[in-house]
This record gives C-alpha cells, sequence and structure tokens, in this order.
C-alpha cells in the first residue's frame, strides 16, 4: 500500500508538472526543426541539469544508490529510432500522452492504448522474439558494469555528474549572458503568483526546475519501493494493463508482478495531476481530433510501446531519468529517439510545408 | 467573437493534435496578403503559447491571444511580412 500511495504522490506531482510546463519532449524535439523554437528543449535541459546535480547529492549522501541502463547498442539504437517515429505520429511522447489523457484528449487516450497493447506484446507477447534478439547485443564494463560517459573515462559517476552539470551550467549561462534575447509573451500578465502557478502556463525554466526537483524526489521514494530508478512511463502502463488484465507473465522479475506498483501508480497520478491541473487551470475538455487522425495516433503508439520495450526505456526512461546518469544505453536511446523523431517529423511536416 | 477587430480569414484548429494547429497556421500565413488579419482558433495549450510566438519569429505580428471559453482561444495575427 505504501508502495502505491508513494508512487501516486510523485505521479501526482509530476502530471501537475508536466501539464502547466506542457512539458512534452517530442515537441522539445521536433520545434528545433520544425520553427527553431528551443523553449521546451531548454526546459528538459534545465530538469536534466537538476536531477545530474541532485541524483549526484543523493548518491554523495548514501541516499541512493545510481542506477544507469546498461548499453544494448541494438536495442537502445533500433528502439529508439521506432519510438521516435511513433511519437510524431501519436502527436507526443510516452509522458506527452499520459498527460493528455488527464487533459481530455482522446488522441492521447488512443495513443496510450496502442501503446499499452504493443508493449505487453513485446514484453510477454508474440514481439518478445523480436525484443530478445535486439536485446541481445549488451556490453558492459571489464567488471560487468553498466557503461557510463563516467567508467569509459575512468572517473567515479556522481563526481563525473556534479562536474559535467557544473561545466554545461556555467557555459550555458556564459552563452545566455552574450546573446541577450528578447522573448515576448502573450496573453495577460497574471496578477498574483496564485495566478501564474495555476492560471498561466508555467514558463521554460520554472517548468525545468520543478520536473528536475520531482525527478530527484522520485528516485529515494522508488528504491524505497523495490524499484531502483528515477521517473518512468513505460513500465507503468504495462503494469496497469497488466494488473487490470491479471496477467501472470513469467518473463523476467520486473514483469512477473500482477499487482499494481510503484511505477504503474506514478502512471495514474501524472493522469489524474494533469486532470487536476486541467481543471482549475480550465484547460480540460474531452476532444478529439478526426477519425484519421485517431487512427495515425493508435499507430503511433503502437510503435512507440514497442520501441520502448526494446529499448529498455521512454523518453523519460532514458533522456529524462538515464541521461542524467550519464548511461550511455540511455544517451544512445535517446540520441535515436530524437533521430527517429526528426526523421518523422521532417516527411510529414517539412517536407510538404516547404513543397 | 473578438469586439474590434475583424479577421479577413479564420481557421478552427480546435480538436487537432500537436503540431497540426501550428503548421497550418504557419501555411495559411504563406498564403495571405500583407495587412490580412487571420484569427486561429485553438484549444491545444501549447500551441496557444507557441503559435504566437513563431508567428512573431515569421515577422507577422501577434495582436491578440484571447481565451474565449475553457481551453478555447482565439489568436489573431496581422500578416506583415517575410522573416
Amino acid at each position: 500500500m505504501n508502495a502505491i500511495l508513494s508512487g501516486l504522490f510523485v505521479g501526482v506531482l509530476f502530471g501537475f508538472a508536466l501539464q502547466r510546463g506542457r512539458f512534452c519532449m517530442n515537441s522539445a524535439f521536433r520545434d528545433i526543426i520544425l520553427g527553431k523554437d528551443f523553449t521546451l528543449f531548454k526546459a528538459l535541459s534545465v530538469a536534466i541539469l537538476v536531477e545530474m546535480i541532485g541524483f549526484s547529492i543523493l548518491a554523495f549522501t548514501g541516499t541512493v544508490t545510481l542506477a544507469p541502463k546498461p548499453l544494448m547498442w541494438g536495442a537502445n539504437i533500433v528502439g529508439g529510432l521506432v519510438f521516435g517515429f511513433g511519437m510524431v505520429l501519436a502527436g507526443g511522447c510516452a509522458s506527452g500522452i499520459t498527460y493528455r489523457v488527464g487533459e481530455g484528449m482522446m488522441g492521447a487516450l488512443m495513443a496510450v492504448l496502442g501503446f499499452g497493447l504493443s508493449a505487453l506484446m513485446a514484453a510477454t507477447g508474440i514481439l518478445n522474439p523480436i525484443l530478445k534478439s535486439l536485446q541481445n547485443t549488451k556490453i558492459m564494463t571489464a567488471d560487468d558494469k553498466p557503461l557510463t560517459l563516467a567508467n569509459m573515462a575512468g572517473v567515479d559517476l556522481k563526481i563525473a555528474m556534479l562536474v559535467l552539470a557544473i561545466l554545461i551550467i556555467v557555459i550555458w549561462a556564459v552563452l545566455a549572458l552574450r546573446n541577450k534575447s528578447t522573448e515576448k509573451s502573450y496573453g495577460e500578465k497574471a496578477k498574483s503568483l496564485g495566478e501564474a502557478i495555476f492560471k498561466k502556463g508555467w514558463k521554460w525554466f520554472p517548468t525545468g526546475i520543478v520536473v528536475g526537483l520531482i525527478g530527484m524526489l522520485s528516485f529515494p521514494l522508488s528504491a524505497a519501493a523495490g524499484r531502483n530508478y528515477p521517473l518512468g512511463i513505460t513500465g507503468g502502463w504495462v503494469n496497469i494493463f497488466q494488473s487490470l488484465i491479471k496477467w501472470q507473465a513469467v518473463v523476467e522479475e520486473k514483469v512477473k508482478v500482477t499487482a499494481l506498483s510503484w511505477e504503474g501508480a506514478e502512471v495514474i497520478g501524472i493522469v489524474l495531476g494533469a486532470l487536476v491541473a486541467a481543471l482549475i487551470a480550465r484547460e480540460f475538455a474531452i476532444r478529439a481530433p478526426e477519425p484519421k487522425i485517431l487512427l495515425q495516433t493508435f499507430v503511433g503508439g503502437l510503435l512507440m510501446g514497442f520501441g520502448a520495450m526494446v529499448s529498455g526505456g521512454c523518453n523519460i526512461g532514458h533522456i529524462l531519468s538515464g541521461v542524467p546518469q550519464l548511461s550511455i544505453g540511455s544517451i544512445v536511446g535517446g540520441l535515436s529517439i530524437i533521430l527517429g523523431g526528426w526523421t518523422m517529423a521532417y516527411f510529414m511536416f517539412i517536407r510538404p510545408m516547404n513543397a | 467573437m473578438t469586439d474590434q477587430i475583424i479577421p479577413t480569414k479564420t481557421i478552427d484548429e480546435r480538436g487537432k493534435i500537436c503540431p497540426y494547429p501550428d503548421v497550418d497556421t504557419m501555411t495559411t500565413l504563406k498564403k495571405m496578403k500583407k495587412g490580412e488579419i487571420l484569427e486561429v482558433l485553438v484549444d491545444y495549450p501549447l500551441s496557444v503559447e507557441r503559435i504566437p510566438r513563431s508567428a512573431q519569429k515569421s515577422g507577422h505580428k501577434v495582436l491578440k491571444v484571447q481565451q474565449v471559453d475553457g481551453p478555447n482561444h482565439s489568436i489573431l495575427i496581422e500578416v506583415l511580412g517575410l522573416k
């Protein structure tokens, strides 16, 4: 029971922040090439930097044991690319489609259904043989540890995370001060802090800070429930569907559980947190795109679920939670997601726009 | 929908998924003449914030962003010229 409340708590905070900050990694990467808009990418970068420092502090104080995912280059690349294709079709990454269910968006719900279906097919169903062969490309260190930027350089991980984060922050701050940009905001200005938090969309910097802090909070809480990792999404949806279908899966320890897990509770929390945020801001409405697009988002979800299971992580598992721990597998997976997304976005939007 | 500004053209992007509201807006703006006013009806929070940004980047003038009802917003853009 404790694990579920803990997961729900983190999920609700996360979902609230995702909705308020419109934090979607699909947009974060796609907007770079679609409109040269770096807003969400900056928010993501802030979150990652906060987590690099935060996880490092947690490791130094012995609060958590860092847990970078291992490199499975075939799985990371193929899974990441397929996930990237899927998220552009679905109009959202794994966390994006999750929180937008809470906003009442039916396109997101269709994507989630596709996501859960194919993730299950890959985890324990007919697509599992493909997953197994792709994941048979694991490369560990000489002493059988997951490859990280740190151990490749012969440096202690938590030190590397801290130093790298500070280095990046300094470089970014210097560049930012040099190129002072005039970013105009539109609409009416918030008249109070309460209004700024609950009624207006959050700016990229506070969004990144809050998401990063929630990521920091999630690590020890999830570890206490037996899952030694920060925020995640894919495992959560798989767990929810398996718990609902009451399925006894006998593949790996993780997947054998049919009771609601910390991550499953977290994902439910994300939907609830986003729902509450949307209701307060009067941004909730049941809305749906045309049937053709509903099919598109469903197919997008199918690709995402498969890609995430194969790769061992989605945009949250790899990019938000894995990159701060300098996992090579997460870096490769994350870059593949970006590449897959850019490719799909190019053919779907950029080429037609310039035709 | 708004008090004085009469748009030359209105596109209804409500219900559409990311990034169609943004893409449709940019494509429509490209086909319009200088001085004309485009109204975009949108209910996707990210696009409500992003469309004004990209319109301004392309050299157009954002006249108004108005919350009409719940998540539904009206964005008024004056076509000014090329990036």
